[in-house]
């Protein structure tokens, strides 16, 4: 049973306001308070979790439950690998804190990622840093609202010029798996655009949290961002978002010009004037990677 | 004939008035406008626009008129060979840092506003309009965030578990000018990141040298190490970040004392012990993979 538009933007504003009145606060509260955290696998490793991610999973999860008891849900800190699947219910996906290396240090791009899946779909999405007090948020077909305001995405992407490779800033992030065969793909990519004799891009910006930069891209700051290593929870609200600007996700492998919320490989790339445009970028994007970025 | 510091508190009052109220207003509206207006400066991606020269000029022209007897180093008109810092204070000014963000609308550029005398920073400003952030400070006076002190948290510092910002740079062949710069520091950027090397939490990156200095001054970054930046880019947040109980080595191994246009840069957080940071430094040094050259 489709959901219809003005339900779309119902389920918008009700997470909005779950994320800006509820979530916020304690993740503002709480970041670079968290010394002890548990490491995920062994006490170098990199991939950290906190207490409050748990705790504020739990409340999100309570929140939702009692509002769309039918709905399924997708959470960072409840993932069960090799049990949790997405399926073509209505699926909430979230991220109770995206950017915990951020939160630990007191980085201030944490923020709360909450979206919502309607046959694979993402169809809503919000996502808010309290740090910044930037809440960013769409459903599908409703349009962008940036701090609750309608975001005219239209007229800063006139304002923009072409998009090209040569003259993007390109937001990369190593990410906390270190060793093997994709750490080497995503250092060769990076230097390949990077060099003089590779993409020669302007710049590239790393934030420490997938969906801030993805937030970051629908806002007109970055052209794009590739990734692999992250999950579905990562990148579901910015996609929704992303959608609704113009903007486009792709696989982060040559070629994959659809793949799923969940695929854990992206290239997401900014809306612009031409959809040709964006075909070309993500075309001479992908000719700079070097290797291929595998994930279970 | 020092200056005291109750003549660097009022300077630094002053920087401040400038940054806020000629500075700022036109940064802010000039951000994300000038895309198809600027000059390739060395090459094509380190840009330079108009606005740089006019702020620029407009810095000058009140610094002059303040203070005549001081010398002024300018990004823009800064003569290759032919421009020294000397004994007698000098303000070092970048009119915009993190240009590349300015010309994109990445809420990461700033005006940069240092003095130096006998060749050390004794006062700061740097001044992000798109955030709203002022950064102050003077030799013996504190370092402040709009007006509030910045008070590093106390915490113990070390590589594994730090933060750091690495840039991209504007430099990027590799044996350019009989120089590898570009590769030490993309084999450094692997010896920090891997599990076989440094494994540390995490690198960030904003585009903005003068913006890193900020960040590690208040501890949100752990350090930044860079190659390649000018005496403009890091004097106002030298003097920020030592006031911050924060320290800036040499970005090559066993430089404890650099000048402030050598170039080359590690700049550390406060909030710990010296001892601890001496470690840091250490530490890092070892991962750093050859030895990056530049020339003044």
């Amino acid at each position: 049973m489709p959901i219809s538009l003005p339900e779309m933007l119902a389920i918008e504003q009700f997470l909005c306001s779950l994320a800006r009145e509820h979530v916020g606060p304690i993740i503002k509260a709480k970041s670079g308070t968290q010394h002890t955290y548990d490491a995920k696998s062994g006490s170098r490793a990199v991939d950290i979790v906190t207490a409050i991610d748990k705790q504020v999973e739990k409340l999100i999860w309570t929140e939702v439950r009692q509002k769309y008891p039918t709905f399924k849900f997708v959470g960072e800190e409840s993932y069960v690998p090799g049990q949790t699947t997405i399926t073509d219910d209505p699926t909430f996906i979230i991220d109770p804190i995206d950017g915990t290396t951020n939160f630990i240090h007191d980085f201030p791009f944490s923020c709360t990622s909450l979206g919502l899946t309607v046959n694979k779909r993402p169809v809503v999405g919000v996502i808010y840093n309290p740090h910044l007090d930037l809440l960013v948020s769409a459903s599908e077909g409703n349009g962008v609202r940036v701090n609750e305001q309608d975001f005219d995405f239209q007229s800063k992407r006139q304002s923009m010029g072409p998009l090209s490779l040569a003259k993007s800033v390109v937001a990369l992030q190593p990410g906390s798996a270190r060793e093997g065969p994709n750490f080497k793909t995503k250092i060769q990519t990076y230097e390949n655009l990077l060099s003089c004799d590779g993409g020669f891009v302007h710049g590239f910006r790393n934030l420490g949290s997938s969906a801030m930069t993805m937030a970051y891209i629908c806002l007109g700051y970055l052209d794009s961002y590739w990734d692999g290593g992250c999950y579905a929870w990562d990148v579901c609200a910015g996609w929704c978002i992303l959608k609704e600007t113009g903007g486009t996700v792709v696989g982060a492998n040559p070629g994959e010009w659809e793949v799923a919320v969940d695929n854990r490989t992206y290239l997401a790339v900014r809306g612009c004037e031409n959809k040709r445009e964006q075909e070309d970028y993500i075309k001479r994007f992908w000719e700079c990677v070097k290797g291929r970025l595998e994930y279970k | 004939m020092a200056l005291t510091r109750e003549q660097l508190k009022d300077i630094e009052t002053k920087l401040v008035e400038l940054a806020a109220k000629e500075v700022g207003p036109l940064l802010k509206e000039k951000a994300g406008t000038q895309f198809e207006a600027y000059d390739d400066k060395a090459n094509q991606v380190d840009l330079v626009t108009a606005v740089d020269k006019k702020v620029e000029s407009i810095i000058n022209e009140a610094l002059t008129k303040l203070y005549p007897d001081f010398r002024f180093v300018g990004e823009e008109t800064y003569r290759p060979g032919d421009t020294e810092i000397g004994n007698e204070p000098t303000f070092i000014v970048d009119p915009i840092d993190g240009t590349t963000n300015f010309i994109h609308g990445y809420p990461y550029s700033c005006t940069s506003i240092g003095l130096v005398e006998n060749g050390v920073p004794v006062c700061g400003v740097v001044f992000n309009p798109h955030l709203d952030q002022m950064y102050h400070a003077s030799a013996g006076n504190g370092a402040f965030l709009n007006g509030k002190p910045i008070k590093v948290a106390e915490r113990d510092l070390k590589l594994q578990k730090s933060v750091i910002a690495l840039e991209s740079g504007s430099e990027r062949s590799s044996g350019s000018s009989g120089d590898d710069n570009f590769d030490i520091k993309q084999a450094t950027y692997r010896n920090l990141l891997s599990d076989q090397g440094a494994y540390i939490h995490g690198s960030r990156s904003c585009g903005s040298a003068a913006m890193n200095m900020c960040m590690v001054a208040t501890g949100m970054l752990d350090a930044y190490w860079e190659g390649g930046c000018w005496a403009w880019d890091v004097c106002a947040g030298w003097c920020i970040l030592t006031e911050a109980g924060g320290v800036v080595v040499g970005g090559n191994p066993n430089e404890w004392k650099v000048p402030v246009d050598d170039r080359c840069y590690l700049a550390v957080r406060g909030g710990c012990s010296h001892p601890s940071q001496k470690s840091f430094v250490e530490g890092f040094w070892s991962h750093v993979a050859g030895k990056l050259k530049y020339h003044w």
